[in-house]
């Protein structure tokens, strides 16, 4: 763990920044998560220090997308290329956040973070310098939507940051991609903060090629009467971890989360959330589901956390999960903690395998099994994937799923 | 609109069971070391084999932490500040019930657990535990001719030496967990239940705990062995007196089932949960568990928690036979500062076994209460299933309810479901009782009776109905 060592020596970063410093300093004391804390009990610790081993990456090589071209009307931002943003439209604007702007705002960030829980995202601002944080304050409506990439780059790690402030009235569709090189490591955080009357639709679209590990960690605020919609999407990954976490600041805001995660050969993904209802009138949709075939493992841990100012909070839950293969593993624990009594919240789990009785009545009408399967899964996969704001005839993330080797 | 407070009225009643007997006890001084084991052991007169399992459960109990995991907060417990042993003082070995303390069979009365005469129109056979130790079990000739042992372990210990020296630790082992530590080194009485081959237990068996004294904690240990194609329904009792202190219980029930054979535990848990502020209480550790050993095996754990200031309690299963079958009732209520951290475990090791987890939570008052579960699929539970249903009713805006469903499969031909909510009593509802005439206390209880109708449902007969009072009772109150 070359980058813990360095950490601990103080020596992984040279020309460190305010908050870099703020944030090693939080570290050096006790470098790694605790291993026994529920958010980090079952994560592979093989794996994880094979996140680890690779030392950071200062400059990017050129990045060469394998994603479609961008069509007209959408705005394609790659973290780390140092270029101005500024962009004017009829009805919109979208700038960069100063340098101050985005120093206050993450310095307020990490005052109250903890060292279990935000982990990642101390490792994150540690590593990633002002090259690769990349702060937007959007405003307006009819605004194109954006892509916006963050890459690792082979045999080394490679922090990137991103903070997004909406302004009120605004709406917006919005698609990171994350990409994993060939043995690298990537941390991903992003910041989001909704002001009131706002709406975004999010989609995390994460891939990796062999033995690429990925932290993404995302953080939302949300002022009232806001609106977020997230789809995401991990796949082919060594090692990764997705951290949500959502503070309803004054209830009254709209949250939805559909979530989606593959786990082939041996890989392990996990997806942590944990939703904050801090006012009255929440609301949330959420439904997490997983696949594990091989020898993979894949762990869902959700939290909704709803105190007595959080009346008349409706919220739900599901983890729903397909297990293909007699040495793969699921591990879902879905939890409520409530105090307030005039609430609606449910959660729901279920672990299966694909449905027989479909299967046999589909092979019974010629369709062979591997088709069968494969309509199964698309129809499994679908309900997440229309949420993701990507087109199909642009990119056909289904078909990529689904004939993924 | 619902009068919040014409609810928490509703919700609270005085503990009606909380007078303490004056009888003469026999007690050791305070304080947990090896010595102390030793006496314990040489007051019950016990095997050689026995007091070693006592001191290596001690010893390994020293080593370990006690958890801090569940969603609990007590102030720390003095082990040393314990009396380990307390038993009421008898001249001579009892023969019959006549022969007991007059006082004693008094108090069993007072709690509605009658020892003489009248029990036996009711048809169950009754050990009653006081603080320390069985003071008697009624129906024990009758069970006898069946051939089932129905005793304390105490008792079993001497004339049952190879089954207990068999059974005793095979299900919770000494050094499972701090609790079961502690009482594997300390434990004092309990009962004793051995059904063999064949035998369907003609009568239901019931074992009431009583802790009389303030400063002693109570450790019992129940096991209950059923033979092949045997059957048996047992149900257990708790009270105790109101305290400014809290009282330690840390209790272990060990269950077997071979072939074909079908265990029904039932608790009431009626401890006292301390007065308004918290002061006072009985701090409830126990450890539940229950081994389908034979195929086709079925254990069904049914329970109701209204007592105790902390409850930390999670009967489980270990499903290990083919086709054998888990179950998990339970209703719990907590009021005022009281807390409890309930649920189970069912841990799918064979082939198609089933298991069913039904648990209703009502929160009042500033109480906490948490579901904690854990439902697990081995590699070779194919064909196996799961059902869970957590529900949990709030009362105020002060109480909390939890809900820790962990959920682990590594069994793809095999299929879990969880399902969990959390409502408040529906003003609806309550409306609708109301514009028909039925009082609002009635409503209420009514409604809470409905929403653990799937619970008490499964509780034997006797204990179904006294339940439904327990809780009736906990909602009557000083409405109008």
């Amino acid at each position: 763990m070359e980058i813990i060592e360095k950490i601990k020596t103080n020596k992984s970063i040279d020309n460190e920044t305010e908050i870099q410093k703020i944030c090693l300093n939080k570290l050096q004391s006790s470098p790694l998560p605790n291993p026994k804390s529920e958010q980090w009990r079952l994560s592979n610790k093989s794996k994880f220090s094979n996140f680890l081993d690779y030392s950071i990456n200062e400059k990017d090589p050129k990045f060469d997308t394998p994603f479609p071209n961008t069509s007209q009307g959408t705005i394609r931002l790659v973290i780390g290329n140092n270029c101005q943003i500024n962009l004017i439209g009829e009805n919109y604007s979208i700038q960069q956040l100063s340098q101050d702007e985005l120093d206050k705002y993450i310095k307020e960030q990490i005052s109250c973070f903890d060292q279990d829980e935000n982990w990642s995202n101390l490792l994150n601002l540690s590593l990633s310098n002002t090259k690769n944080i990349l702060g937007l304050k959007i405003n307006g409506s009819k605004i194109p939507s954006i892509e916006i990439f963050s890459h690792s780059s082979s045999n080394a790690l490679s922090a990137k940051t991103l903070v997004i402030f909406l302004e009120k009235n605004c709406d917006v569709e919005l698609l990171q991609v994350n990409l994993g090189k060939e043995n690298s490591s990537l941390s991903q955080s992003t910041y989001f903060c909704l002001d009131e009357n706002s709406c975004v639709n999010h989609g995390v679209v994460s891939y990796g090629e062999n033995r690429s590990n990925l932290l993404n960690s995302l953080n939302v605020i949300q002022q009232k009467n806001s609106e977020y919609n997230l789809g995401s999407v991990h796949f082919k990954f060594n090692y990764a971890r997705f951290e949500i976490s959502i503070k309803q600041s004054e209830g009254n805001a709209k949250t939805n989360i559909k979530g989606m995660q593959i786990t082939k050969k041996d890989e392990q993904i996990s997806t942590y959330t944990k939703i904050e209802f801090n006012g009255p009138n929440g609301f949330l949709d959420q439904i997490n589901k997983s696949l594990a075939d091989d020898e993979s493992h894949a762990i869902f841990e959700g939290t909704i956390i709803v105190p007595k100012i959080a009346q008349k909070t409706n919220a739900s839950q599901l983890s729903r999960n397909l297990l293909l293969s007699n040495h793969a593993q699921i591990d879902t624990k879905p939890q409520l903690e409530i105090i307030a009594d005039d609430v609606k919240c449910k959660h729901g789990a279920t672990i299966s395998q694909l449905n027989e009785d479909e299967l046999f009545y589909m092979r019974s009408r010629g369709i062979t099994l591997p088709e069968a399967s494969k309509l199964q899964l698309s129809s499994y996969f679908q309900e997440i994937i229309s949420f993701i704001p990507v087109s199909k005839d642009r990119w056909d993330l289904l078909d990529k799923l689904l004939n993924e080797k | 609109m619902v009068n919040e407070n014409l609810v928490k009225d509703v919700v609270k009643e005085p503990y009606k069971y909380g007078f303490v007997t004056d009888i003469e006890t026999e007690k050791i001084e305070k304080g947990l070391n090896e010595d102390i084991i030793r006496l314990i052991s040489q007051k019950k007169e016990e095997p050689k084999f026995l007091l070693d399992f006592r001191l290596k459960a001690f010893r390994k109990w020293q080593k370990m932490k006690e958890p801090d995991w569940a969603a609990l907060g007590y102030k720390k417990i003095d082990y040393q500040d314990i009396i380990y042993y307390s038993a009421p003082k008898q001249k001579e070995k009892i023969s019959s019930l006549d022969e007991v303390d007059p006082k004693l069979l008094e108090t069993f009365d007072k709690l509605g657990i009658p020892l003489t005469e009248q029990k036996k129109l009711t048809n169950v056979a009754v050990d009653a535990v006081f603080d320390s130790v069985s003071i008697a079990t009624t129906f024990r000739e009758e069970l006898a001719e069946h051939g089932v042992i129905f005793c304390s372990i105490s008792e079993a210990v001497k004339n049952h030496a190879d089954l207990i020296e068999k059974y005793l630790g095979t299900v919770v082992p000494a050094s499972d967990n701090y609790f079961a530590a502690l009482n594997s080194a300390v434990f004092s009485d309990g009962s004793f239940v051995y059904i063999p081959k064949g035998v369907t237990c003609p009568m239901d068996l019931s074992s009431y705990f009583r802790i009389n004294s303030g400063d002693s904690g109570q450790f019992e240990r129940t096991l209950i062995i059923a033979e092949e194609s045997s059957s048996v329904s047992y149900l257990e009792g708790c009270t105790a007196p109101m305290f400014d202190t809290n009282t330690l219980h840390a209790a272990v029930v060990e269950l077997i089932a071979l072939d074909d054979a079908s265990i029904k535990y039932s608790t009431v848990q009626n401890w006292y949960a301390g007065d308004d502020e918290g002061i006072g209480g009985i701090f409830n550790f126990v450890t539940k568990r229950g081994k389908c050993l034979g195929k086709r095996s079925k254990i069904s754990w049914s329970q109701v928690e209204t007592g105790s200031a902390i409850t930390w309690k999670y009967p489980s299963c270990l499903l290990l036979g083919e086709e054998s079958v888990g179950e998990f009732y339970s209703v719990a209520l907590t009021n005022n500062l009281q807390q409890a951290d309930t649920g189970t475990k069912m841990i799918h090791i064979g082939p198609k076994t089933k298991s069913t987890i039904v648990s209703k939570g009502i929160s009042a008052g500033n109480s906490k209460n948490s579901y904690r579960g854990l439902v697990k699929m081995g590699t070779k539970a194919t064909g196996s299933r799961n059902y869970s249903q957590c529900d949990s009713m709030l009362i105020g805006d002060q109480a909390s309810a939890n809900t820790f469903p962990y959920i682990k499969s590594q069994q793809p031909n095999s299929e879990i479901e969880h399902e969990a909510s959390t409502c408040r009593i529906s003003e609806d509802q309550l409306f609708y009782l109301q514009s028909r005439g039925i009082e609002f206390e009635e409503a209420v209880s009514m409604m809470v009776s409905g929403f653990c109708r799937d619970v008490f449902n499964q509780l034997p007969m006797e204990f179904a109905a006294e339940a439904d009072k327990l809780l009736a009772l906990k909602l009557e109150g000083s409405v109008g």
